[in-house]
């Protein structure tokens, strides 16, 4: 029967569409009167991811802030594991860097330590470095890292130092992607602490399961020949490959 | 090892193959269960629609099929009613699709769009045209009063022959015949003439060089050569690509035009661009439409006389709210003398302004939008950049939410959790006064490139009491510009009006509460239809209601009172044009469509000049649409029926004064009766009656005349 209403404008007003209060030969008047629509690809996905954010900002504004830290807290792991990948392999050549509790415990507070300033400074916009020279060298970090573990049998005293200047590096890449995701503006402190909380946790997730993976064999002779070295190589190429990529 | 491996590839395959089988269902052959029922847009591809119109066409016949094979005696609950449930695929696939190809379109929909529309216009076809089905009906109707039918039952009833009717269906074989040979003529030419204004329009461009661009602002300049680079890119041969290097170019569509009448110091280029916008279609070449136009009233006013009707308008307006020519002239022409003089003065206040500047020259048609441009910032002086931070789209939505609370006690909540065609969409849950749910409202404010310019109402799901409740959702879209960086998008009080109107018909598509589907929300005639959306911008203008929400958004200050002041002074602005112009193309889309059938076929030019030249239009101003790109009436569906949006002006103003009578713009017992009469009913009564149970009394006219300040109070 909802057809019979659109059969008079079908038969007597050229074809039409009930449901619009605009009918659709208005539309036809539309082309006419403003041109007709040329869609371009390119400035649809630009709208469109201007769109998300806004959508992610609105739902964010809408939420308590114990739903906030939540949701903060597992965006912190997310962008560990499994979207961090260049994080991970950072961790990873941290674990791989020595096999002594202590040594990796300084390196990852150090690590963390970093971390936390300067993902805190850039998200409240005290700090702003952009994107195009922060990501390659998070890239070269790795790269760093993983070489330092062939290189040397046990961590020399400077690394904590040097772990900490590369944490204070990928708390801006930290804050890079927490910007694309969108910060609320109630809540800030806690949503940031909340964030950093899930990033500790990602962190934290991905040591365990490396020594968990290594436990058995770690105080084999061969474990640094066939296990510390060439998975220090493999990061270290990765991040160099990444490195040219983020450059080019 | 081999066997066991090959065994596990086997079933992760086979696994794999129900999986994408399950994922190729099409989402709409299923039961959406969805919050709501909203419809599942995430599931929805751009290959599910050709099969579900095909299959929903299909079901539509084979429902249609049994209903007219039914052994048993016609009855209401037999035909009507199950007339009514019929169509179900069909209607929920054509609700998504034409919803998106409008707001949310891609190249794909557009090419599906031009392939279907002549499958959908057959088909209906198939089904106005059934006799079998008429039959039934018929019989039904000849029988009513014995039925013991309801009010809303007699109405469907009547409404449902009537459209049989005005098919033809009482027509001799002979007759039906011809009537076909006309519709499919007139088909042709209504798109013909289409084809040739869209190539009138885009075929002519003002191409500037550097100097020519005296008091463009940079907006426009900037617009102006992305224009020329756009058709760079387009152009074929390179002597094309020389032609618009470095250059700027502006069109007659409005967009391109308008900001450069107002703003160009070049008279000479003014006149230029002007004429060649009212010269399209009447160019004498192989574009014109003067034949066409005339060929196309010529074949309706026949059309009418095989029906029997004086006139293509009498046939029309029968089932609008103004029921004859006669009404509607007498409409149009109280409005019209108020409207010239006004426009008049308008005209002296811009030649006072030309003699000041020492311009030494009359005031012409190309110049009204540079020299009114002036007169307003003299005498309204209103910046818009001003108002807008108190018009926050947030702020805005609170007051409209605010409003209908006020008025029905209505309340909003959004909704985070449902999923959406776009990330720009939002949801809003709409309960009543008690907390029952009354549907759910979608509003996609923000312009972006694949959506339609303009702004719309319309629905994803119907409301019917048919089998059960069933509450609707519907959506508003308007293309308000999207936010830059942090701050909320900031509206103009245009935009503000914009949101409540179609809020207004928003309103109309969630209050209704008819029993059948077809009858519901906004299917009443056009002439009373754009009166639910047009009442509510008025208390969008009303300074307390405006207090009320427009604050601004960074210091959370209210809107001072003179610039509310100045707000409502300058809506009364170059309102002698504006009707004018409006008012000159509905008489003459009135005199087209009551010509005779056997009048003498006059060509559109010699036609429109007596016909302007009768009602006295001066010269400065031409009609809002020329005969040869009067598209709506010749194009589009609003033929005898341009006139609508002023009638629609008339109740609004007249149903907006009776709630300031009582010195209470939310006066309850009023805002009641108007829910209960006007938003909750439909098309179940004649408009007329509705307005009169809402009013107390026919409309009049004197509040609208008061409102665009024709009374002959504005200075």
């Amino acid at each position: 029967m909802r057809i019979l209403r659109t059969i008079v404008f079908c038969i007597f007003l050229c074809s039409s569409f009930s449901g619009l209060s605009h009918p659709i030969d208005e539309l036809i008047i539309l082309d006419i009167e403003q041109g007709q629509l040329n869609v371009k690809d390119q400035q649809m996905t630009a709208e469109y991811k201007a769109a998300l954010k806004r959508q992610r900002m609105r739902r964010l504004a809408a939420m308590n802030w114990q739903e906030k830290f939540v949701l903060f807290t597992k965006a912190g792991v997310e962008h560990i594991v499994p979207k961090g990948l260049d994080h991970i392999l950072f961790v990873l050549g941290l674990f791989f860097s020595s096999l002594i509790l202590g040594s990796l415990l300084w390196q990852v507070t150090a690590f963390t330590l970093a971390h936390t300033i300067t993902l805190a400074l850039a998200a409240l916009g005290i700090v702003q470095i952009p994107g195009a020279i922060v990501e390659p060298v998070i890239a070269l970090s790795i790269v760093w890292i993983a070489v330092e573990n062939c290189v040397f049998k046990q961590t020399n005293k400077w690394r904590p130092f040097i772990v900490f200047c590369f944490g204070l590096l990928h708390g801006l890449g930290f804050a890079a992607v927490l910007n694309q995701y969108g910060l609320p503006k109630g809540n800030l402190v806690p949503s940031l602490l909340a964030f950093n909380i899930g990033v500790e946790l990602g962190q934290l997730l991905v040591l365990v399961s490396a020594a968990l993976l290594v436990w058995l064999i770690r105080n084999k002779s061969w474990y640094r020949q066939r296990v510390q070295i060439p998975a220090s190589l493999m990061i270290a190429l990765v991040g160099l490959f990444w490195f040219v990529e983020r450059v080019l | 090892m081999k066997k066991l491996l090959f065994i596990t590839t086997v079933v992760l395959l086979g696994a794999c193959q129900t999986q994408t089988e399950q994922a190729s269902v099409n989402p709409f052959y299923q039961e959406w269960d969805t919050p709501f029922g909203v419809p599942p847009f995430e599931q929805i591809t751009d290959e599910h629609y050709m099969p579900a119109f095909k299959k929903g066409m299909e079901e539509n016949l084979a429902e249609i099929d049994v209903i007219v094979n039914n052994p048993e005696a016609p009855t209401f609950a037999n035909t009507l009613e199950e007339l009514e449930r019929t169509g179900e695929l069909l209607t929920k696939v054509q609700r998504v699709f034409y919803n998106l190809t409008s707001s949310n379109t891609n190249p794909k929909l557009q090419e599906l769009q031009r392939e279907l529309s002549p499958l959908i216009s057959a088909h209906y076809d198939k089904i106005s045209l059934n006799e079998a089905l008429f039959k039934r009906v018929e019989t039904i109707w000849q029988d009513r009063e014995n039925l013991d039918l309801s009010d809303e039952q007699l109405k469907l009833l009547a409404d449902t022959r009537k459209s049989f009717v005005r098919s033809g269906a009482l027509l001799n074989e002979e007759q039906k015949a011809q009537i076909t040979e006309i519709n499919s003529q007139i088909s042709e030419l209504t798109t013909a003439f289409g084809q040739n204004l869209l190539a009138e329009t885009n075929g002519f461009e003002l191409i500037l060089e550097e100097d020519d661009l005296d008091g463009l602002s940079e907006g426009i300049v900037a617009a102006a050569s992305d224009a020329a680079k756009q058709k760079m890119e387009e152009a074929i041969t390179e002597q094309d690509q020389l032609k618009y290097e470095g250059k700027y170019v502006f069109t007659p569509h409005r967009s391109s035009m308008y900001p450069f009448l107002t703003q160009s110091n070049r008279r000479d280029l003014r006149e230029k661009l002007y004429k060649a916008y009212i010269q399209r279609g009447d160019n004498d070449n192989e574009t014109d439409n003067k034949e066409t136009a005339a060929k196309i009233a010529k074949l309706r006013a026949e059309r009418a006389q095989l029906m029997g009707y004086e006139s293509h308008a009498h046939f029309v307006l029968e089932e609008r709210m103004l029921k004859n020519p006669a009404e509607v002239y007498d409409l149009l022409m109280q409005l019209w003398k108020p409207a010239v003089a006004r426009a008049k003065v308008e005209v002296a206040d811009m030649q006072a302004v030309v003699d000041e500047e020492g311009g030494n020259f009359k005031i012409a048609g190309w110049d009204w939008w540079q020299y009114s441009e002036k007169v307003r910032k003299a005498k309204y002086d209103l910046d818009e950049a001003a108002l807008k931070p108190y018009l926050s789209l947030d702020n805005v939505l609170n007051g409209v939410f605010e409003t209908t609370n006020k008025l029905w006690g209505l309340t909003f909540t959004e909704l985070f959790d449902i999923n959406v065609y776009h990330p720009d969409v939002r949801v809003w849950e709409v309960k009543d006064k008690d907390g029952s749910h009354l549907g759910i409202f979608l509003g996609d404010y923000f312009t972006r490139s694949n959506k339609r310019g303009g702004a719309w109402m319309s629905s994803f799901k119907g409301q019917s009491n048919l089998d059960g409740r069933e509450r609707p959702i519907v959506v508003n879209v308007c293309n308000f510009p999207a936010p830059v960086g942090d701050d909320p998008a900031l509206l103009s009080f245009g935009n503000v009006t914009t949101l409540f109107h179609e809020f207004g018909h928003a309103m109309h598509g969630i209050l209704t509460n008819v029993t059948y589907g077809s009858m519901s929300g906004t299917s009443g005639p056009r002439d009373f239809t754009e009166f639910p959306a047009q009442i509510l911008e008025h208390w969008a203008g009303e300074p307390a209601i405006l207090k009320s929400f427009a604050t601004h958004y960074k210091t959370g200050e209210v809107i001072p009172d003179e610039l509310i002041d100045k707000l409502l002074k300058a809506s009364k602005f170059n309102q002698g044009f504006a009707n004018t112009e409006y008012l000159a193309a509905s008489l003459l889309d009135m005199d087209w469509h009551t010509l005779k059938a056997d009048e003498e076929l006059k060509d559109a030019d010699a036609f429109e000049e007596a016909s302007l030249s009768k009602i006295g239009l001066i010269d400065e101003i031409a009609p809002r649409y020329r005969s040869t790109y009067f598209s709506h009436i010749f194009a589009g569906g609003y033929s005898s029926g341009y006139y609508s949006y002023v009638h629609s002006a008339v109740l609004d103003s007249d149903g907006f004064a009776a709630f300031q009578e009582t010195g209470d713009v939310f006066n309850p017992e009023l805002a009641a009766k108007l829910r209960t009469h006007v938003y909750e009913k439909g098309s179940t009564e004649e408009a007329m009656e509705l307005y009169k149970q809402f009013r107390g009394r026919q409309p009049k006219i004197d509040a609208l005349l008061k409102v665009r300040g024709l009374d002959g109070s504005t200075d």
